[in-house]
């Protein structure tokens, strides 16, 4: 009972697939260094010979950069959902199993930094863990690096670690876990062998949601100049792209289609999955 | 006569933002080994409340349960919730009501039914799945090893009650509870799960206790019955001394409304009218005294006692069936 999909699906799994592709093996591929600088370039527009989307005001090479980009809007979104979701999904099950003074501690931290908005949140974030003491001593690349995924985790965790939760709240009512638990299991093999694999679909789809709002978060704050100092990432392009935009503004919707391709792409496959989910609910 | 299961004053208590809400007061009951034993009542009786508290299967933070339980030589009540734990599956066990819940949608029937044998009874993964296809053919399933690899949801409700079966018994339980085994079945499904459980409990030699709200099945498949309303029980005997020897208005009032072959075409099914008494505020007299054909005076204002009339019979009543001198005064 498989039912087709639809064509922009298939568009968005493979513009997904590209990425990701992109994103593992963008390093391999026969294409200049992002940072090599093309002087005889500069400012030329898209389907320039050997530069397809042009060169910016700085003589980069946007298609080298979106290859680039690729890798690290990629890889910051899978870390922090992943990591954010095993954080949260952990949280949000045991609580939800457990009840009692840990559910509301746990649900009402969820809420407390829910009500915070995300980017806000994690611009605080940055603000308080990537400056040194020492003004004058720059902060290294990978420490920015990890405080960005730091930050956009502890924005992921609750909101996956909430879904976890409510789906954890209806599943653990069914009577297949008193079932389980009158056969003797251990509350821990009921949560892994019984609960998760009920609840998993669930946080796979809002995961995919997820990763769209990292993707946009990452950019906005590379373009509040918090995000990668080097400007390596689709959101740090932008970042770099801004103030030329009268003369080059094609350093500018370049990064932004490939933002708004992968954004729409994941929202999309996240609701495909939710749309079959539900129909499976349907007919348990 | 030993017995499997003693139980003796059971309270269980529910908190409710409307107070304190008492589903089993004060319940008395014995499993001989061996025997099979009815519970009878309508819903919300407290019959599932009050075998889910003796196994030690409800939780939360808002039940509270008073009373022992003594099973197999061990006190439940006194022991810690591991200790419980080892007694599940290996010592007793439970079919639940709805086969359609009961089971996980997302994981196979081999592997639901596999898992016990492996972790409690310690099986290796082969092993248990040959013992899970041997299992099935016990409640006769028909081709055991593609029934293995099928979902809940390919199955039927029967197909799936009799899963639920096989699993309650695979690590050979000494006492199962049928919590109403047959409810969400249709009636021929209903006769061949019954007799397939009368005929386990014969060839594994298992006690079993058979919670139902029906007089007939009872009358069919078990030993000893213990009816049960507003959370008491309120007549209890050998299954042919309680429909020889009927004394609880009740019991007859349940038995009339079944619904007879040689009825008359046309005519009224009997029905008990009214309610339940509200559970959170129960008047102090008798619980039934509101829809009692029999009622007086004394039944609104004093709460019977269990009366032992002799030959394992007792009842809870003032006015009981039979005692047309007593009745007058």
């Amino acid at each position: 009972m498989r039912r087709k999909y639809t064509i922009p699906t298939y568009f968005a799994f493979g513009w997904l697939g590209l990425s990701l592709f992109l994103a593992v093996f963008g390093s391999f591929l026969p294409v200049d260094g992002y940072q090599v600088i093309h002087g005889d370039f500069i400012d030329s527009p898209p389907f320039t010979s050997g530069h397809w989307f042009g060169v910016d005001s700085n003589g980069y090479d946007i298609f080298s950069g979106i290859i680039n980009g690729a890798r690290l809007s990629v890889f910051i979104a899978v870390m922090t959902v992943g990591l954010g979701g095993l954080i949260g999904a952990f949280l949000g099950i045991t609580a939800a199993y457990y009840r009692g003074r840990y559910d509301t501690v746990v649900n009402t931290a969820f809420n407390v930094v829910l009500s915070v908005p995300n980017l806000v949140l994690a611009l605080a974030l940055v603000a308080v863990l990537a400056t040194n003491v020492d003004i004058n001593e720059a902060v290294p690349t990978w420490r920015r690096l990890a405080t960005l995924v730091i930050s956009l985790t502890i924005v992921i965790i609750p909101i996956l670690g909430r879904i976890a939760r409510a789906a954890t709240l209806a599943w653990s009512g069914r009577e297949f876990v008193v079932a389980a638990r009158s056969m003797g299991m251990r509350d821990r093999h009921i949560i892994t062998r019984h609960i998760v694999p009920n609840v998993l679909p669930a946080l796979i789809a809002v995961g995919f949601l997820a990763v769209g709002v990292v993707i946009i978060a990452e950019a906005s704050l590379s373009l509040l100049g918090v995000g990668i100092p080097d400007g390596a990432s689709w959101g740090g392009m932008l970042a770099r792209g801004r103030n030329d935009l009268e003369y080059n503004p094609h350093a500018l919707y370049i990064p932004i289609i490939a933002l708004a391709f992968t954004v729409i792409s994941t929202n999309h496959v996240g609701d495909v999955m939710r749309g079959r989910l539900d129909r499976r609910e349907g007919r348990l | 006569m030993t017995a499997m299961m003693t139980i003796r004053n059971l309270h269980v208590r529910f908190a409710t933002p409307f107070g304190s809400l008492e589903a089993v007061r004060g319940v008395d009951l014995e499993i001989p080994a061996g025997a099979s034993v009815g519970i009878v009542g309508e819903s919300g009786s407290g019959k599932t409340v009050a075998c889910r508290a003796a196994m030690g299967l409800l939780s939360g933070s808002n039940v509270q349960r008073e009373g022992t339980v003594v099973f197999d030589g061990k006190e439940l009540t006194a022991m810690t919730r591991e200790e419980v734990r080892n007694e599940f599956g290996t010592g007793m066990a439970m079919i639940f009501q709805d086969p359609m819940t009961a089971l996980n949608p997302v994981r196979r029937i081999g592997t639901q039914l596999s898992e016990s044998l492996r972790v409690r009874l310690g099986m290796d993964k082969k092993a248990a799945m040959a013992r899970s296809a041997e299992l099935l053919s016990f409640v006769r399933i028909p081709d055991p090893q593609s029934m293995l690899k099928k979902f809940p949801y390919q199955l039927s409700g029967g197909m799936r009650q009799r899963v639920m079966i096989a699993i309650a018994i695979s690590c050979n339980p000494k006492l199962l509870f049928a919590d109403e085994p047959t409810t969400a079945l249709d009636v021929t499904v209903q006769a061949q799960i019954l007799q397939l459980l009368s005929d386990l409990r014969r060839d594994l030699n298992m006690s079993m206790v058979l919670i139902t709200h029906d007089l007939g099945v009872v009358a069919n498949h078990t030993d000893y019955v213990a009816v049960m309303y507003a959370g008491e029980v309120v007549e209890q005997a050998p299954t042919t001394e309680l429909f020889a020897n009927m004394k609880m208005p009740y019991t007859q009032a349940l038995l009339n409304s079944i619904p007879k072959i040689d009825m008359k075409s046309g005519s009224r099914l009997q029905v008990i009218e009214g309610r339940l008494p509200n559970p959170v505020d129960r008047p102090k007299g008798c619980g039934f005294v509101t829809r009692c054909t029999y009622a007086q005076q004394k039944c609104h204002d004093e709460h019977p006692p269990l009366v032992d009339a002799g030959n394992g019979h007792m009842y809870r009543c003032w006015f009981p069936l039979g005692h047309t001198i007593a009745r007058k005064s």
